[in-house]
């Protein structure tokens, strides 16, 4: 009985010791960096980078998004709603974090209708006219961020100032 | 290795290891014991919470998690031995260091127990503050269960014949409610231990707001009503 018990109570002990010899390794694998990043894993900061990270640097106003392998900036509050974010999805960091990343063309809510060849840039309750194909492609937009829109509902939006400014009156769907 | 054993006495026969505080058989080794003990236990558990951000918030969690419980302890522990003494305790004053190191010692353990659950999530999850819940959460239970064991050894070490034992138990739960509120407090002062994401590495952050303000915060946000910035 009494050598049971003894067996019983070193058990404890060593599952202790090797607790603690398992958790001093498993603390260095993960601060030593490993991956092709030559990072930490988790890397540095808990951050993922992975499409649709969405962060803001601690002293910018500006917002990205990550996508395609690049931080895109999410031009204006309609744009960042639209896209379903919500402020818990932005990670705060730390300065010149961006620096050292690849930034993309702007993110920008961009429409267009079936039957109209017009493209707009909505922001909040309006919309832009872009001009021209040479417009589109010097403001940085992209073609697969242009969503169809009913007609109907372009029409009803009132018009801001076209881009670039001063291009005349604006196209209507 | 032991210190080891008299962990494990502890959490074993909680009944004899009491009785031998009350009898003040070997209270410096016991001392020792559970301070070495706790230490190290700490300190992995604070390694751990730190290397969710950088080797350096590993490291300083890793100082600063021991320091957290020892200067609550320290802080914490004449208002006891005080207070136990108006009321007619005849305890030594390292008898209650012991008794309360005994609490401490038993929180620690849990901690090391649970500290594969949470280098888990921190190696599944990037959501900052489902970790720092999560870690808040984890030193909840154990530090209810240490307390618990603070309360039992109170129990077992008094004697039920003498004058004020019904105050004395008041006293020692008053005491864990002022523990609870000094060592959040210094938890608060001592922060971070988890490390904000994209943040550079901060030994301790400026002094400002309180820990149940941030933990109502931090569940907001998990929830979506609240977002903390």
């Amino acid at each position: 009985m009494g050598i049971k018990q003894t067996q019983t109570r070193s058990h404890g002990t060593r599952l202790m010791k090797q607790l603690i010899i398992g958790l001093l390794v498993a603390i260095a694998l993960v601060n030593i960096p490993l991956n092709r990043h030559g990072t930490t894993l988790p890397d540095t900061a808990s951050l993922v980078v992975r499409d649709g990270l969405v962060v803001k640097e601690e002293n910018d106003e500006g917002i990205y998004v990550y996508q395609d392998g690049q931080f895109r900036w999410i031009s204006n509050m309609a744009t960042f709603e639209a896209y379903g974010f919500v402020w818990g999805d932005v990670h705060i960091v730390g300065d010149g974090f961006l620096d050292r990343s690849k930034v993309g063309p702007p993110l920008s809510l961009l429409a267009k209708c079936d039957t109209s060849p017009h493209v707009y840039v909505l922001e909040g309750e309006t919309k832009r006219w872009i001009r021209d194909i040479e417009t589109f492609v010097a403001e940085g937009y992209r073609w697969e961020d242009v969503q169809i829109v009913p007609c109907e509902t372009l029409r009803k939006m009132p018009d801001g100032e076209t881009i670039p400014p001063n291009s005349g009156p604006p196209k209507q769907p | 290795m032991n210190d080891l054993a008299i962990i494990e006495t502890i959490l074993r026969n909680q009944r004899q290891f009491f009785s031998e505080i009350k009898q003040r058989v070997n209270l410096g080794q016991k001392m020792r014991a559970m301070i070495i003990a706790s230490l190290i236990f700490f300190a992995l558990h604070g390694a751990v919470m730190g290397s969710s951000h950088s080797v350096w918030q590993a490291l300083s969690s890793a100082a600063k998690l021991p320091l957290l419980f020892l200067a609550t302890l320290v802080i914490c522990s004449p208002t006891l031995y005080f207070f136990n003494l108006l009321f007619g305790s005849d305890q030594s004053p390292t008898q209650h260091v012991v008794l309360v190191l005994t609490a401490i010692t038993v929180t620690s353990v849990l901690l090391l127990s649970f500290s594969p659950i949470v280098l888990f999530f921190l190696l599944t999850t990037s959501h900052y503050q489902f970790f720092k819940l999560l870690n808040v959460a984890v030193f909840a239970i154990a530090g209810l269960i240490g307390v618990t064991f603070l309360i039992r050894g109170a129990r077992l070490m008094s004697d039920p014949e003498s004058e004020g034992t019904q105050t004395r138990r008041y006293v020692v739960y008053l005491w864990i409610v002022v523990y609870a509120f000094v060592g959040s407090q210094m938890a608060w002062a001592l922060r971070p231990f988890v490390g904000a994401p994209g943040l550079g590495f901060e030994l301790f952050r400026q002094l400002g707001g309180n820990f149940y303000a941030n933990i109502f915060a931090s569940i907001g946000e998990i929830l979506g009503f609240l977002t903390v910035r």
